[in-house]
């Protein structure tokens, strides 16, 4: 018991994060999606595009475990490609919502007035008009392309990150390792970026990995409603899209892309608890 | 209290003023209604002139926002191109009865469903129930609400197919007085269902998040301390006070009302805003988009305004001057 | 300040107290026993971690469900640990009642203080109508000397400083005339000037109830005026009791001494330096083997590798028991002057 006060933070907090079963079972199971989707279609014998005239619109079979579409792809190889993409576009939004999000959150955090005051009027603008509105009119002009809808997504869930970290930002400024640090003569950037910004790494990492799976569901939702991604790049949003004429007769084709969905954005969820109970034990969030 | 309102509502005027306008900004540069022209064969120069003054082409798009916004004021959306020319305010107003039809029965059952909820497993924290219910949210906050919508459609379909029995319509809306109450019932539980769940698995956490900060709160152990029955210190002590952070929750929930009722809508065939709006920005039909921007961001608006007013009510902490 | 020779009113026999955390199990109270009789003030001071308030919060079974209580309880002759909930909560608020430590976040906000005195009235007699219970309520306010009580009675607890919310709590503690009040730190959250306002206005209450207190408290300047008797806990164990000139002037437990020592007192020569006992609590997980203030104590032996049992000092005065815990306590206090050359008091 006495060996608690020797370890160090990071051993604490891999330690923390290990007892969360989920989230550990999470790792794995991201893991064997992402190698799914990226090596998967390569072990394929369909190709992306490949048409088989044989086996028009079917079901799950030996041949095609995920049933083949009405002009005869291959559906899990489609399915597969689809995720990756899918993943992609989620990792970017949530790369450049974190890093936005971060500079623009610091800042308002340390120097509030006018940066913090225009991050507040960005907040209340995005909750008056409907988010959701607006990322349809921009995702409809701008969206068809996959960088285009990641860059479009993550500009409208950036407030939601810089906000968190503001509020780290504030706290930890006015502590007295800062004070000790200008006293010293440190330049601000110092200060910010090798002072503070290493004691928000915990909230920055754990809301960056629940921002995955919200990127994913935007993502899907969009190319779903045909205003984002649009085919022929397929991404399990679109997939789904293209599938939900047959729910009829084949359900599995829109499902399947689905599950898909909901699969990695559990992991992802599971994994930003984990994360939360490691590197923020006193969060209080049960 | 009033002044407070007033002073919150104008406040957020700027800001209306700015998202209106970044979105009319963007329809408008969005397409060219007169590439239309460039193919159509048969149209004469007179049609046109007539579009162009229809969209006030030739006045620059700041002129065109304003004088959208002078007759915005007095309530004048103007006509909707792409419903015959219709008065675009009187197409969202039909449109939004019948998201109503939606949103209200969802939005009064998720609070009931993630109050009980969130209380019963703070308070049987641990409990079996409790882990089931805080998996099952996880899963709820997972699944993007298209999927779960296309599941129970199709899990409706398949009950068709097999058994013959269909005690819910896929598709379309009915209503109590064409088609009567049973049909009407029928239609309306799957696109109901599917917002339920899914605004409840996340809510339900916020929910049991509050309840649990109340539970281990001091004033609970007070109140045990003199003696007062068990459902009293939960209800009366702690439900109380958890209430007050939901009511903010809840105003947001009425924005992803909005939201999940959109998607919702275009599955399952229901003629309500979300497809109307989907189809506006798709033709960039500018007074029907401008007409249902306005719309949502009111209401949305007031329900944040209603939230901290209700917040004020209950925590005699805050007191608006 | 009376005391009894009567029965007792509370006793508590070998009551011990385990939780089961992710570190596995943590003893906060290990076979204590002690009793308060009818009318008396009984003080309990230790440090944090001691075990004091899980004590008290084990009479009063407003532990969590997750902890392990064993032992025995006897209020007024009845048994309370195991009394079915419907019957304790008939004693919770009226027999026994409990005053916390910070009013602010003990009493309700959202709830104005009348209210919450009225409840605690109603809910031990349902045929007390609404103003009568208001009456009393404004009564109790009086008695704890809250002015304009009956502004006072309609504020909420925020609307209230901090000195007024503790007289409210303890003013709803005695609402029902307890004959035990048990109040748990009532005055550490609190500025040192309104402390001495609200031990006196226990002291009146008790005065006008007749009730026997247990003062919970790390502080043992705070009691030396209003105590009967000094019960020192330490590491979930009772380390010293006696009455409190006993404990004050004849002490026989380096823990008590030490805690004397570092009382700083108007009284004490201006150049007697104040002296922290060296190092912490134990953490209730990993408590020390053998006596459980060893690592602390001045004058610690090979023999204190065992724990020491509780004793009986000889000699005390009559009626007046005198236990300590310590293997050298017959060399006390002179061992401990001996070893600290600024002398123990």
């Amino acid at each position: 018991m006495r060996a608690n006060a020797a370890r160090g933070f990071g051993r604490q907090a891999w330690d923390r994060f290990r007892r969360h079963r989920l989230a550990m079972a999470s790792i794995v199971v991201l893991i064997l999606l992402a190698v799914a989707f990226i090596v998967g279609p390569m072990l394929s014998p369909y190709a992306f595009s490949d048409q088989d005239f044989t086996a028009l619109n079917q079901g799950p079979s030996l041949a095609h475990p995920f049933g083949t579409d009405p002009i005869g792809r291959d559906l899990m190889v489609r399915t597969f490609v689809g995720g990756r993409y899918s993943l992609r576009i989620a990792l970017l939004i949530t790369v450049i919502t974190t890093l936005v999000g971060t500079v623009i959150g610091a800042a308002a955090g340390y120097f509030g007035g006018a940066v913090s005051a225009a991050l507040d009027q960005f907040i209340n603008l995005f909750l008056i008009v409907p988010s959701i509105v607006i990322l349809i009119v921009l995702a409809s002009r701008y969206g068809s392309a996959p960088n285009a809808i990641a860059v479009v997504i993550a500009l409208l869930i950036w407030p939601s990150l810089a906000r968190v970290v503001r509020g780290s930002f504030l706290q930890y400024k006015e502590q007295e390792f800062v004070l000790a640090a200008k006293a010293a003569g440190a330049s601000t950037a110092r200060i910010m970026f090798r002072h503070i910004l290493p004691n928000t790494f915990g909230p920055i990492i754990v809301n960056a990995t629940l921002l995955i799976g919200t990127a994913i569901i935007l993502e899907s939702t969009l190319s779903f409603l045909g205003l984002g991604v649009r085919p022929p790049v397929p991404t399990l949003g679109n997939l789904i899209a293209e599938a939900k004429g047959a729910l009829q007769t084949k359900p599995s084709a829109a499902l399947i892309p689905g599950a898909f969905i909901v699969g990695v954005t559990l992991c992802a969820n599971f994994i930003g608890d984990g994360l939360r109970d490691a590197l923020d034990p006193t969060s209080g969030k049960d | 209290m009033l002044a407070y309102a007033t002073r919150r509502i104008l406040a957020t005027v700027p800001l209306l003023l700015i998202g209106t306008f970044i979105i009319y900004w963007l329809t408008a540069i969005s397409g060219d209604p007169l590439l239309k022209f460039a193919t159509c064969t048969l149209c004469d120069r007179s049609a046109y002139d007539r579009i162009i003054e229809l969209y006030q082409l030739d006045r620059p798009i700041p002129v065109r926002y304003l004088n959208w916004v002078l007759g915005a004021i007095q309530g004048d959306f103007g006509p909707a191109i792409s419903q015959g020319m219709a008065e675009a305010s009187a197409v969202v107003f039909d449109r939004t009865l019948n998201t109503a039809r939606l949103a209200v029965p969802a939005f009064l059952i998720v609070v009931v469903l993630a109050v009980t909820i969130g209380v019963y497993s703070a308070v049987n924290q641990y409990s079996r129930t409790d882990y089931a219910v805080t998996s099952l949210s996880f899963l709820g906050i997972s699944l993007p609400t298209f999927v779960f919508a296309l599941a129970l459609q199709a899990g409706a379909i398949w009950l068709l197919n097999t058994t013959g029995w269909r005690p819910f319509y896929v598709t379309g809306m009915r209503t109590l007085a064409s088609d009567g109450l049973l049909d009407m019932l029928r239609s309306h539980a799957l696109p109901v269902l599917t917002l339920v769940i899914v605004i409840t698995a996340g809510e339900s956490r916020f929910q049991r998040a509050a309840m649990l900060e109340v539970i281990n709160s001091d004033y609970i152990r007070t109140a045990r301390a003199k003696g007062l029955p068990r459902r009293t210190v939960i209800l009366k002590h702690g439900l109380r006070n958890a209430l007050i952070p939901m009511v903010t929750i809840w105003a947001l929930d009425f924005a992803a009302l909005l939201g999940g009722s959109l998607v919702t809508e275009t599955i399952f065939g229901w003629p309500g805003l979300g497809p109307l709006f989907v189809g506006a920005v798709s033709v960039q039909d500018l007074n029907l988009v401008m007409a249902v921007v306005m719309l949502t961001s009111v209401l949305v608006i007031v329900f944040n305004l209603l939230a901290d007013l209700a917040y004020g009510w209950l925590d005699p902490r805050i007191r608006y001057e | 300040m009376a005391t009894g020779a009567a029965a007792p009113l509370l006793e508590v026999e070998d009551l011990a107290v385990a939780f089961r955390t992710d570190d596995g199990v943590v003893e906060a109270v290990d076979g204590v026993s002690f009793e308060v009789r009818p009318g008396e003030t009984l003080a309990v001071v230790g440090e944090s971690g001691s075990g004091k308030s899980v004590t008290a919060l084990a009479i009063m079974r407003l532990l969590p469900r997750s902890a392990r209580i064993t032992g025995r309880v006897t209020f007024d002759g009845r048994s309370l640990l195991e009394l079915p909930d419907e019957r304790m909560r008939t004693v919770q608020g009226a027999d026994i009642a409990m005053v916390f430590q910070d009013p602010m976040t003990a009493l309700n906000p959202v709830f104005r203080v009348g209210a919450q005195i009225i409840e605690a009235i109603q809910v031990h007699d349902a045929s007390v109508a609404d103003e009568d219970a208001r009456e009393r309520a404004v009564e109790l306010l009086t008695l704890v000397g809250i002015p304009e009580p009956r502004l006072r009675v309609d504020a909420y607890p925020h609307e209230l400083s901090g000195g007024m919310r503790q007289r409210a709590m303890i003013a709803m503690a005695i609402s029902n005339r307890p004959r035990l009040l048990i109040a748990d730190e009532p005055t550490t959250a609190l500025d040192v000037t309104i402390q001495a306002q609200v031990m006196e206005v226990i002291a009146d209450v008790q005065e006008a109830t007749g009730a026997a207190v247990m003062l919970i408290t790390h502080d043992l300047g705070l009691v030396a005026g209003t105590a009967d008797r000094i019960q020192v806990m330490y590491g979930g164990r009772i380390f010293e009791s006696a009455d409190t000139d006993t404990v004050f002037y004849r002490s026989r437990n380096p823990y008590t001494l030490g805690l004397m020592a570092s009382i700083p007192s108007a009284a004490t020569r201006t150049s007697r330096r104040l002296e922290p006992i060296p190092g912490s609590p134990p953490s209730a997980i990993a408590l020390p083997s053998g006596c459980v203030f060893r690592p602390r104590c001045a004058i610690a032996t090979e023999a204190c590798l065992e724990p020491p049992a509780l004793i009986t000092v000889p000699g005390a005065a009559e009626g007046a028991e005198h236990l300590t815990r310590c293997h050298r306590a017959s060399e006390l206090p002179g061992a401990l002057l001996a070893a600290s050359p600024e002398g123990a008091r």
